[in-house]
């Protein structure tokens, strides 16, 4: 009768967790088909040789890889360092955190700004910072394109009060790149200190000043760290699309200021070399997962030790 | 308001920062939208308001063709993707921890884990394979590759709307004689329906505004808006440029204020 | 009439299995006000949860008519439940919550609407009737909540700590009008409480449970003047428990005189002698008692009587309830020392707990 009762309580229990499975299971086979697949035939293109006209040849080289960090001179055959490659690989790190540092600069005081007001007009203020979040990152670098290009807002203005005389060449620059990327990612760094500054209980900002603190010595020591997983999950999500953008640097930045992203698309392009563009590929992804994995962890032991 | 009384929540500079963000946000769009409505032939030279470039662009037949295709994809990507998403949603937070969920998590999310650029690509490669087996060249590529990528978006409303819902309803609703699909019909779809309004209205426009992926995917001569866009944009910058952007941004406001309304709004 | 035969469940296996209820037997007669009581961990919700249907036991049998209804689903079992925080569904009007089981079992629209009628007016609440269930007070949506389970006439109600939500004078409110409604319908309910006033003033009878192992079954009064054991005695109602020695139909107290008592019977040894504060007459000599005296340590007023601890020249200590009556002859004073009296019927012996110790 015991084990009778308790084997039917297991039987109806394991067909709870197929059917649960089963409900699962459309979204994980498409994902795995369209996007986990995909990613692993880019790894494997990526240990193959370059075939004359693009595509590849089933043939094993570890030259993609190679020709990440190394080039052979064409004409003496000795090896350098692929200078072209990790400039552009350097700069995508560089542009991808001062992108990230930039967004902090302005995201965190306006995230400040919108959970201070009162409750009602709380929502008014997110939209409209949710708002250009959701609308397309195409029109919106457009937007800025339109402002900073050499016959763009800007320039027209100077012009027209008489500041200078020709137009100031501020397209195709990393600074550029930089701006586009800032005011393309704003969004996604207020968007989560934002959650993490309401959430915040002001009281305990009270019972710092109650003990003497400072308002510098408060906000550093009682308000940021208390913030601070709001802070790490904002710098993620700027930081990992930074680092693989490709349409804001391609429209901002051109073939001047090209970022990884740009430089994967030329190996698949013009640079007929799918198996250096895959291993980019696969080296940008490991560096976004690494990044990822990292800061969750740090972000995990960040929250520990706060309490 | 108190202006000079102590207040914990005032942090000396932040406000004008915010206020200088915000202009900086909104200044571009504002600068797009004009151009877009502007009556003169020449960029940024304002000769009064005018439907022309709008006008111009209806009668375009390739954008027409373009902002077909977006509605086409659009539209079934947010509709696959929100099914799957909701059947998973259903899996992951009805009943006790599944083992393996994280796992399940990990998947239902990778594709945001991947940078854009690179999931296009090897998108191509493999989607590349099929067409030249099939011979097929239609929209469906384009339409699957966005279902996938649209599947974590649509995810996220709808697991949240799940997990904020009482477990106990489902429980007295089987109480009061109701069957598993009753149950599900009558108490569950109701008050899922808000989330799963939000999570098609974020896949649609996530959709919408896919620019990377749809470039790689798509087979020669179709395009899709923002594809289009990006096509036009290396040939010359127009006035018409300008007012296909504004639709976009028309369309994606509207979608995301629907969408703002209705998860305002509270059971 | 529902049977309870040794039904048991255990959570998990092994080394982590938790014994939420170990073979419980009681039955439960037709039209019953039948109360689960016990602190929190104690097996009555889960109890109340094998009755439901919600979960399956891992041993015994729920026989309900002459039926085993442990494999019958929820769904179709004849008892509904009030839920603690009622679950009223969020998206629906109060008729349409109301309505919901019988709609479910399919009952004719006619039906359904006449019957919904009906139970809303038995619980006043028809006036709200297309309100919805979010946009009500606490109160109301527990007047739902009992309306909404009752409207498919279960065979039995189950309650699981349906008032812990309201405020106090709404709970006493409420308590008294469950009472009636019970009554008038002449259905079994299964109430879970925490409350021992609750149980007391509702009950026809109650089951004191703890430890997932049922202490006593007994009516309210019963319950209260011969607890079973020492958990009952100290969880229902206040109460003192002195060390004695019991032999040959003696009662005897660490350094008193003996009390003739039947129980003590002819078994001899420790027990533990228990009496009720209020039964402890303070300030006299009465006849038929364990003469002492004590020391007043402090004395705690509460309106219609005050607590007296005082404390036993043996070296114990014992709490007296005294009535503010008009004419309360003794003024006591703290540091006093006043005669005690125990009577002899008011002595309890408790069986000796070494043998139920977990």
């Amino acid at each position: 009768m015991l084990s009778e009762a308790a084997s039917g309580e297991a039987l109806l229990r394991r067909a709870e967790t197929r059917r649960r499975w089963s409900l699962a299971m459309p979204a994980l086979i498409v994902i795995s088909l369209f996007s986990i697949l995909p990613l692993a035939v880019m790894v494997v293109y990526s240990f193959l040789t370059p075939g004359t006209y693009g595509n590849v040849e089933w043939q094993f080289s570890l030259d993609g890889w190679f020709s990440v960090i190394f080039e052979r001179d064409l004409f003496d055959d000795t090896l350098g360092l692929a200078d072209a490659h990790l400039s552009i690989l350097g700069r995508s790190a560089l542009l991808a955190l001062a992108t990230t540092a930039l967004t902090m600069v302005f995201g965190l005081p306006t995230a400040w700004f919108i959970a201070t007001r009162p409750v009602a007009s709380r929502a008014y203020w997110m939209f409209l910072i949710t708002v250009p979040f959701w609308t397309n990152l195409l029109v919106r670098t457009i937007a800025i394109q339109e402002v900073i290009r050499a016959d763009g807002t800007i320039n027209r203005l100077l012009l027209g009060l008489g500041v200078i005389d020709a137009p100031i060449q501020m397209m195709f620059t990393n600074g550029a790149v930089l701006l586009g990327m800032t005011y393309v990612y704003l969004p996604l760094m207020v968007l989560p200190v934002y959650a993490a500054i309401e959430k915040f209980d002001f009281r305990l900002a009270e019972a710092a000043y109650d003990l003497h603190a400072s308002r510098f010595y408060c906000l550093r020591r009682v308000i940021f760290p208390l913030i601070r997983p709001g802070v790490i999950a904002g710098s993620i999500l700027v930081f990992i699309p930074a680092l693989g953008a490709y349409v804001t640097p391609r429209l901002m930045g051109g073939g001047r200021a090209m970022m990884w992203g740009n430089l994967i698309d030329l190996q698949f392009g013009q640079g007929r070399n799918w198996p250096l563009g895959a291993a980019l590929s696969v080296s940008l992804t490991l560096l976004v997962m690494i990044a990822l994995v990292l800061s969750v962890r740090r972000f995990a032991g960040g929250g520990r030790a706060d309490g | 308001m108190a202006e000079r009384k102590f207040s914990v929540r005032h942090v000396p500079g932040a406000a004008p920062i915010a206020i200088v963000t915000f202009i900086a946000l909104y200044a571009p769009i504002v600068i797009l939208i004009a151009n877009a409505f502007n009556a003169g032939p020449v960029i940024g030279r304002w000769e009064g308001f005018s439907l022309r470039w709008f006008a111009s662009a209806m009668q375009n037949e390739a954008f027409r063709n373009a902002a077909l295709n977006s509605l086409i994809v659009a539209m079934l990507a947010a509709l696959f993707s929100t099914l799957l998403a909701v059947m998973a949603a259903l899996a992951i937070t009805r009943g006790r921890r599944l083992k393996g969920e994280g796992g399940i998590f990990v998947v239902l999310n990778q594709p945001l884990l991947v940078p854009e650029i690179v999931l296009a690509i090897a998108l191509m490669i493999v989607l590349a394979q099929i067409k030249q087996a099939t011979g097929y060249h239609g929209l469906a590529y384009m339409i699957v590759a966005h279902s996938t990528f649209c599947i974590p978006f649509a995810f996220m409303p709808i697991r949240a709307r799940l997990e904020g819902m009482d477990l106990t309803l489902e429980t007295a609703a089987m109480d009061l004689y109701a069957g598993r699909f009753y149950t599900f019909r009558r108490v569950t779809l109701p008050l899922l329906a808000p989330g799963i309004l939000a999570g098609f209205m974020l896949a649609f426009v996530v959709s919408l505004d896919n620019v990377v992926v749809s470039s790689f995917v798509k087979s020669p001569g179709q395009e899709t808006l923002p594809t289009y866009l990006m096509g036009e944009l290396r040939r010359n910058l127009s006035s018409e440029i300008y007012a296909i952007s504004a639709l976009l941004l028309f369309a994606s406001v509207t979608v995301v204020a629907a969408s703002w309304l209705i998860t305002r709004r509270k059971p | 009439m529902l049977e309870i035969k040794s039904l048991s469940k255990t959570f998990g296996a092994g080394v982590a299995a938790y014994h939420a209820l170990r073979s419980v037997d009681v039955t439960v007669e037709d039209g019953e006000f039948f109360t689960l009581l016990g602190p929190s961990g104690c097996g009555k919700t889960t109890l109340l949860r094998l009755i439901a249907g919600f979960e399956q036991p891992t041993g015994g049998q729920l026989v309900l008519d002459g039926q085993d209804i442990a494999a019958i689903p929820p769904s179709r079992r004849p008892v509904n439940t009030v839920f603690q925080s009622y679950a009223l569904f969020p998206h629906m009007t109060v008729a349409q919550n109301v309505a919901f089981g019988l709609e479910a079992r399919g009952t004719p629209a006619r039906d359904v609407a006449a019957r919904v009628e009906e139970v809303l007016q038995l619980v006043q609440m028809d006036h709200l009737r297309d309100r919805k269930s979010a946009a009500l007070s606490g109160g109301q949506q527990q007047r739902v909540a009992l309306a909404r389970a009752l409207a498919p006439r279960p065979r039995i109600l189950l309650l699981d700590e349906p008032l812990s939500a309201l405020d106090l004078k709404l709970r006493k409110e409420m308590q008294a009008e469950l009472k009636r409604l019970q009554r008038e319908m002449g259905l079994t309910f299964i109430f879970v409480t925490h409350d021992q006033d609750e149980a007391l003033t509702m009950s026809d009878r109650i089951a004191v449970m703890e430890g997932g192992r049922l202490q006593q079954v007994a009516a309210p009064r019963d319950l209260y003047d011969h607890p079973a054991n020492r958990f009952v005695a100290g969880f229902i109602g206040e109460t003192n428990l002195l060390p004695g020695e019991a032999g040959n139909g003696q009662l005897r107290l660490a350094g008193l005189a003996p009390a003739p008592i039947a129980e003590a019977g002819a078994e001899s040894g420790a027990v533990t002698v228990m009496i009720r504060p209020e039964h402890v007459v303070v300030g006299q000599e009465a006849a038929n008692a364990v003469h002492t005296s004590g020391r007043v340590d402090e004395l705690i007023f509460f309106g219609t009587d005050t607590h007296v601890k005082l404390s036993l020249p043996g070296g114990g200590s014992l709490t007296a309830r005294t009535q503010n009556s008009l004419h309360s002859g003794t003024h006591l004073t703290e540091g006093q020392t006043v005669p005690l009296s125990l009577p002899y019927e008011a002595l309890r012996i408790l069986p000796d707990e070494a043998a139920h110790a977990v």
